[in-house]
């Protein structure tokens, strides 16, 4: 009778043990921190990861922001392009609104997840290389997504390390910091990016030293700009007297300078240049460019950052082949053409004959080019043997960017045509409708049936209503898949001209650095395109150069927004078409006429000023200051 | 079967109204009202409706409270019928005078408030007149301001609400210096030109209206009276 108790005893004298760390056991669904960074691997993953929400403004960012390419991702393919001078939808007339555009709450998570990682850095086990280039990595992530933070609501909570909750939601509550604070964190991010990373050949998917200052000469041209030129626009209330948005013209030139250097760091290296740097003729120069964009990973020593959409498929491939085809090789997609490049970018190309100048398209005798009021059977319209030869001696760009009427795609002529002129000089514009002279038929549009043409004939809300279909981005080697996230052209993020064009416009805004070399590099972009004749450097051949150059690289929102000329740019303003008319008074000869008009059916836009900035979402509940006017 | 199936929805829709209460706040009944004046003329300061000077109000008693805006009519009067009554922080802002200070009013019934200001602009002596296919606007300006007049404009639509933001032609001079008052400055409409014939249309009743521009922070335009003209 007494071993029982013993028994027991001992039993529970080795339970009151056994049961030690109950309460510590590590889920086995779960991975852990340090299994995760201690891996290389795990880290490879985790960095993917952070790459693929870097805000990276491609052929998946669209209005309601980034990676607009999972399941249906149906936004009638109304791209960023539209709310610029760039193009115009083939239906939509829709302009900046105050919900465009926001990566706010994903700004936050990315920057969190990056914190994680760098935080853990010194704790990893491996080589010290290693190490470097990882902090270098988590710094460029850092400094682009705050890039993004700060061009869209100005100055932003800085989170610099991981936050810890420690039951405190107050204690995470971290007040805005000034416009100029946060613009001067990413020029410290990037430089701590450039200290870590090596140059790299500029091949790899991975950041090197070389994306590091890519990103910084674009971050500081931004940032210079709105110091710069900020009293174009100037607002008030609490987020202007604190400054948390808005910088004044005495910072621009510490930012400049550093646009100057960052540039000068990739220039000077020698890793880069132009691809097809110096073409034989114009139209090999358009091919080239054409190129470039169609398959980067060609495009030679020119990209510094790829982004690749690697499969077609869900969050893998994007939609640009099928909404901007046009219609005669859309295979079946029901909604094609629907990027339509306007004439006021069309016109700004230059011509060969005249270097220096816009070369807006003359259509009439008498010059007018003003005159949009539409087909004036008094005027003499300018007749041309095809519906692209009023187009003929303007820049090469222009050729691989749009494509223009009667130019082939795809092994076929690309029909675009808006209407006739009878012989009896009445015009039939933009309107379903055919006619027989002398046993031969006419169609107003070009052709007979729908799959026969590409302009005007707005069934469907498709077709080019400016008299542009689009070209640069698409895949001209292989047919459209007629469904979603299929095409897999890969993007260029950083580009060496884009670096070019920043350098020259921060010398010639700061009155700073070297103007020869400047000057060099804004012509040697346009010896790429064919020219042959220098120009100067000024501040106006620079922003041409920036818009036909870099033209749906959806860099042209952000100029206006930077350089704040949105407001003025954008006030009561039309956009404008080209009607290619055929002119049956010419019969027996085939004859062309073109009519500058308004784009049919389209309103007047105005930007408000307070979309300079975007709102900060939530503000009852972060506490945060909104800007001006919302 | 039919039976029990009415029965149950009935059953259904029954507890189903009885799961939620009815809103119990009151609706806003509050309202406020009145005109902006210019305090040298005495007379109601013109606006714009789209993009023109508005009236922020601040409800007390909130946190970081969302301000609200109210609009002007072109006139220069204003209303809103729908608001809580409670107290407020009031002041016309981002308009075409010269900034003034906020004031607290407590919003009770209909309250009035009426603002008097200092125009940027005053547009003196201001005529539109149309001969044959000429529209022609002449003034003089006088500024209340030192700083630059940006620009000076003849604004056209067929809106009686005509302005700077609503257009559908204008006539529009770039001055960008500071004017002077004994100036009388001319802007014409020509109604045969290629970009207005087809805009402004013979037949119908069109709205014309002088506006200028003030360089000043968030400034808007100041405006003389609409005139119409049947084409």
């Amino acid at each position: 009778m007494q071993t029982f108790p013993k028994i027991l005893t001992c039993l529970l004298a080795v339970m009151l043990f056994s049961c030690k760390s109950v309460l510590d056991l590590k889920p086995t669904d779960k991975i852990l921190a340090e299994d995760l960074f201690g891996d290389p691997e795990g880290v490879k993953l985790y960095m993917a990861n952070l790459y693929y929400q870097l805000p990276m403004e491609d052929f998946a960012y669209f209005r309601a922001g980034f990676n607009q390419n999972g399941g249906d991702p149906n936004n009638g393919g109304f791209a960023p392009a539209m709310v610029t001078d760039e193009a115009v939808h083939s239906e939509f007339g829709d302009f900046v609104g105050d919900g465009d555009f926001h990566w706010w709450d994903q700004g936050y998570k990315l920057i969190r997840d990056v914190n994680l990682l760098a935080d853990a850095i010194p704790t990893l086990q491996i080589i010290e290389a290693d190490k470097k280039k990882l902090t270098g990595e988590s710094a460029f992530i850092k400094a682009f997504a705050y890039f993004a933070l700060a061009k869209r609501y100005g100055g932003v909570p800085l989170i610099k390390q991981t936050q810890q909750y420690t039951g405190d939601v107050e204690s995470l509550k971290v007040p805005r910091s000034t416009e100029k604070a946060t613009w001067d964190y990413v020029m410290e991010l990037c430089d701590q990016a450039i200290d870590n990373l090596e140059p790299g050949d500029g091949k790899s998917r991975r950041v090197t030293k070389y994306t590091a200052a890519a990103l910084k000469s674009r971050a500081a041209l931004h940032a210079a700009s709105v110091a710069k030129f900020w009293s174009r626009a100037p607002m008030s209330g609490p987020a202007v007297t604190d400054k948390l948005v808005g910088m004044t013209a005495g910072d621009a030139a510490a930012y400049y300078t550093a646009c100057i250097q960052a540039s000068e760091l990739i220039i000077n290296s020698g890793a880069f240049a132009l691809y097809g740097a110096n073409p034989a003729s114009p139209e090999e120069a358009a091919e080239n460019y054409r190129m470039l964009f169609a398959n980067p990973n060609g495009g030679d020593k020119e990209t510094i950052l790829i982004k690749g959409f690697t499969l077609p498929g869900n969050l893998t491939g994007h939609n640009y082949d099928i909404w901007y085809q046009p219609a005669q090789s859309a295979n079946g997609w029901p909604h094609p053409g629907r990027m339509n490049p306007t004439l006021d970018l069309v016109d700004l190309y230059e011509r060969y004959d005249n270097p220096g100048q816009s070369a807006p398209v003359v259509t009439t005798t008498e010059g007018d080019i003003n005159d949009y009021g539409g087909f004036n059977a008094g005027l003499h319209y300018i007749q041309y043997d095809s519906p692209n030869d009023i187009f003929k001696g303007k820049d090469a760009r222009l050729w691989g960017t749009a494509i223009l009427p009667g130019t082939p795609w795809k092994g076929t002529p690309i029909i675009i045509q808006a209407g006739y002129v009878l012989p009896n000089g009445q015009a039939v514009v933009r309107t379903k409708a055919e006619t027989t002279i002398n046993g031969t038929t006419y169609y107003t549009y070009g052709a007979a049936n729908t799959s026969q043409y590409s302009g005007f004939d707005s069934y469907g809300g498709n077709n080019t209503r400016t008299g542009f279909s689009f070209k640069k981005f698409m895949n001209h080697a292989a047919p459209v898949m007629a469904g979603w996230n299929q095409s897999t052209t890969d993007y260029i993020e950083f580009r060496y001209a884009e670096v070019l064009l920043n350098y020259a416009e921060a010398v010639v805004e700061s009155g700073t650095g070297n103007a020869a070399e400047a000057a060099k590099a804004l012509n040697d972009i346009r010896r790429r395109a064919g020219h042959t004749t220098a120009i100067p450097l000024t501040v106006a051949n620079v922003q041409r150069e920036r818009r036909v150059e870099l033209a749906f690289e959806n860099k042209r929102f952000w100029d206006l927004i930077r350089r704040r000329e949105f407001h003025t740019e954008f006030n009561n303003r039309l956009l404008h078409s080209i009607l290619p008319l055929q002119d049956l008074r010419a019969l027996p000869a085939t004859k062309y006429i073109f009519v500058r008009v308004v784009v049919p059916n389209s309103n007047p836009k105005t930007f408000p000023e307070r979309s300079y900035y975007r709102y900060i979402p939530g503000i009852a509940g972060n506490g945060l200051v909104n800007n001006p006017q919302y | 079967m039919k039976r029990t199936a009415f029965i149950v929805g009935l059953g259904l829709l029954l507890t189903g109204m009885a799961a939620c209460e009815k809103d119990n706040y009151d609706a806003p009944d509050a309202a406020l009202y009145g005109n902006i004046y210019d305090a040298g003329t005495k007379t109601l300061l013109e606006q714009d409706v789209i993009r023109g000077s508005v009236v922020e109000l601040k409800e007390h008693g909130w946190d970081n409270v969302q301000p609200q805006w109210l609009i002007f009519k072109t006139d220069g009067s204003y209303e809103n019928s729908l608001l809580f009554e409670a107290n407020y922080t009031v002041a016309p802002v981002r308009g075409n005078f010269i900034p003034v200070e906020p004031q607290d009013v407590r919003i009770a019934g209909r309250t009035q408030l009426d603002f008097n200001v200092t125009p940027y602009i005053r547009i003196v002596s201001p005529t539109i007149t149309r001969t044959g296919n000429l529209v022609t606007a002449t003034f003089q300006l006088q500024q209340q301001v030192t700083n630059n007049v940006r620009k000076i404009g003849l604004y056209a639509h067929s809106d009686f609400r005509v302005g700077e933001t609503l257009r559908l032609t204008a006539a529009e001079q770039d001055i960008n210096a500071v004017t002077d008052p004994a100036t009388t400055y001319t802007l014409t409409i020509d109604l045969n030109a290629p970009n207005v014939r087809d805009i402004l249309k013979p037949g119908r009743t069109y709205y014309f209206r002088i506006g200028a521009l003030i360089d000043a922070v968030e400034s808007k335009p100041n405006y003389a009276k609409a005139v119409s003209f049947d084409l």
